[in-house]
């Protein structure tokens, strides 16, 4: 097998307490019953409706806040592709944990990295770094994903502003010191009427900031969910975040870091569900053999495994690419963030009905199994939910088509080589809009040439799938470019998506090493990604018995199922 | 560098601003208000992005995305591009 990939940078990591590596020691083996972080215990906390207070601790211990704040601020974030890989290890234990305590506060730190000024970076950095939280507070249930139209009002009243309304389903609000504020400053109906204000909750006059109640949740059951209701709460003059009427800009350049990186750690839950259900398969007797015997369960468990590769990809190239391709990834990161969450939640429903009535108990050795399929949906709406991905490619369309498509420079290769250096992450280089430039989906040409017979025969089909798209976004009709967009125009966008994950699984096999360079999972990936597009070919028989060798092997040698297939704890 | 003469007339500005307008909201360029707020007719937020794609396309000159959130009329991106377009 060659799934031994000994980069420098898992040695690294292993002497470093605080990479994956570190943290995955931290975590200890999941299967321990003793173990306060293992899975018997994810599952109790979750009974409780609490986010697992050893996790916390731990966490605390090792500054996981650290990840999420820049090195120049005194943190240890510097590449968005790292970052997801290290909190992926959270995620694989406990999705709970892995929001409400990470990754929400990242979420809250991005606009202030990206519109922040020196003062209020440095503020929110040594607060982070202190082990408190910070919250994003955006949502308003009556408005959704519909920011533009939000209600909650901070008027300008010396000395600053007093603010009024209310935001509901906001990770940790009643247990964070800083709270980031989406909210109307201005009258007029479009998208400069909106100011982020970042808010020291401790210096708020108590009586006019009401905590609500928590929202309980069908899944993430421990994460604390609650509100704000703030009446005439005077906010400092110096809360501004940004400029005023800037907010709707700063969401959708910041929220492409996070909507990038928020998939890529939820890579971690299909982990560990494809983990469980092989351990099922594995001991499960059925019909005198193994349930792993049967060539059904088999393609199951060798497809999630693909779609676990197909989003690892994806979500990686998208976070490489805010380093390397920062004009490009209003497109891409809203692509990685509508079809991560959905092959990852379909991957689980497939391996649910393998591991079958064990998939639904909450209690006993597959406990995490059900728990990981109810926290995954979450990853499909929170932080812009499908639909407003789409929505933010479908107007960019026509001129991809018109400009990008005919004519792109494929990107550079260190966007695929998972191994090679990136520049500094530049808030203030990535575009609302792309203008029409896709380096990305140059790879499937590329690939037409590959020399295995069957990659080349697949992006050879995938490349003409582009042409097609090509001629029908041109003349989207009018009203496909407004918020009126019809069916037709959402599947035309879920097909280029498809087309743009293909891309990236084609441009990490050309630059990888090892397993990644192998053409079995490309073949595979793309096997999946077409049918997707409606091709019913299976996964070569040949392929799919080697790709299930591969990951009976990691099992037993406790790799992860990733990119990286990197060494695990227990 | 191009000379006066190359600088499109105001009210061609306007007429052709009126008529992307008037595409994307599907709706008649004579029911299309110059002064009306462009976010009314149906430019709301990422939609309104269109527009700067529009003009760099038409006049071949670079504007920010948010050229219709900064300037919200048919008027005052008129004006906006005019005094562009004077400048360079």
């Amino acid at each position: 097998m060659t799934h031994a990939i000994a980069a420098p940078a898992d040695r690294a990591d292993r002497a470093d307490q605080t990479g994956p590596a570190g943290l995955e020691a931290r975590l200890g083996d999941p299967l321990d019953p003793a173990n306060p972080l293992g899975h018997a215990a994810v599952v109790a906390a979750d009974e409780r409706g609490e986010i697992l207070a050893a996790g916390e601790e731990m966490l605390d211990a090792c500054g996981l806040n650290a990840e999420f704040v820049p090195r120049s601020l005194g943190g240890r974030f510097e590449r968005a592709d790292r970052l997801a890989e290290t909190v992926r290890a959270v995620f694989r234990r406990d999705v709970t944990l892995g929001l409400g305590y990470g990754i929400t506060n990242f979420v809250a730190a991005a606009p202030v990295w990206a519109s922040g000024d020196a003062g209020q970076r440095a503020w929110l950095a040594r607060l982070l770094l202190g082990n408190r939280r910070a919250a994003a507070a955006y949502t308003e249930l009556r408005h959704g994903n519909d920011f533009t139209r939000n209600e909650l009002t901070a008027l300008p009243a010396a000395p600053g502003f007093v603010v009024d309304g209310r935001k509901e389903l906001v990770n940790n609000a009643e247990r964070a010191d800083a709270v980031v504020l989406f909210a109307r400053t201005g009258d007029g109906p479009g998208s400069r009427s909106h100011s982020h204000l970042l808010v020291d909750m401790t210096a708020l006059p108590a009586g006019r900031r009401r905590y609500l109640p928590r929202f309980p949740t069908a899944g993430v059951r421990g994460c604390l969910l609650g509100g704000i209701e703030f009446a005439g709460c005077p906010v400092p003059g110096d809360a501004l975040l940004g400029e005023r009427g800037g907010a709707m800009e700063t969401v959708l350049k910041a929220f492409q870091v996070t909507r990038a990186v928020l998939p890529g750690v939820v890579v971690g839950a299909l982990d560990t569900q494809l983990r469980t259900a092989l351990s099922f398969a594995g001991r499960r007797v059925l019909y005198g053999g193994t349930v792993a015997d049967l060539p059904n369960a088999r393609s199951a468990l060798a497809g999630a495994f693909l779609d676990l590769l197909v989003c690892d990809a994806l979500s990686t190239v998208g976070a490489r690419a805010l380093h390397l391709c920062p004009a490009e990834t209003s497109v891409l990161t809203a692509a990685v963030k509508y079809l991560v969450p959905k092959i990852l939640r379909e991957a689980s429903y497939d391996l649910s009905v393998l591991v079958g009535a064990r998939s639904y108990l909450r209690e006993g050795p597959y406990a995490i199994f059900e728990k990981m399929m109810r926290d995954l949906p979450l990853v499909t709406f929170a932080h812009a939910n499908a639909a407003v991905c789409q929505a933010t490619i479908i107007p960019q369309l026509p001129r991809l088509a018109a400009r990008g498509w005919p004519r792109a420079e494929p990107p550079p290769d260190a966007l695929f080589d998972l191994g090679a250096g990136l520049p500094p992450l530049d808030f203030g280089r990535l575009a609302i809009n792309a203008r029409g430039a896709d380096g990305l989906s140059a790879m499937l040409a590329v690939a037409a040439d590959d020399a295995d017979p069957r990659v080349a025969a697949s992006a050879a089909r995938l490349a003409a799938e582009l042409a097609r798209l090509r001629r029908r976004c041109r003349d989207l009709p009018a009203r496909d470019r407004t918020v009126l967009a019809s069916r037709a125009a959402f599947d035309l966008c879920e097909r280029y998506i498809v087309l743009l994950a293909a891309a990236a699984c084609i441009g990490v096999r050309r630059n990888g090493t090892g397993f990644r360079a192998e053409p079995d999972w490309l073949v595979g990936a793309l096997a999946r990604l077409e049918a997707r597009l409606g091709r019913r070919e299976r996964v070569p028989a040949d392929i799919e018995a080697r790709l299930t060798a591969e990951l009976s092997a990691r099992f037993d040698d406790h790799l992860t199922f990733d990119l990286y297939a990197r060494r695990l704890a227990g | 560098m191009p000379d006066a003469s190359t600088v499109p007339s105001e009210r061609a500005i306007r007429e052709w601003l009126i008529e992307r307008v008037a595409f994307y909201a599907e709706r008649a360029p004579d029911t299309v208000d110059p002064d009306a707020q462009i976010v009314e007719l149906g430019l709301d937020s990422v939609y309104a992005l269109n527009l700067c794609g529009d003009v760099e396309d038409e006049f071949g000159l670079e504007v920010e995305p948010t050229l219709g959130w900064d300037h919200p009329t048919v008027n005052a991106i008129t004006a906006f591009l005019l005094g562009e377009l004077g400048h360079r």
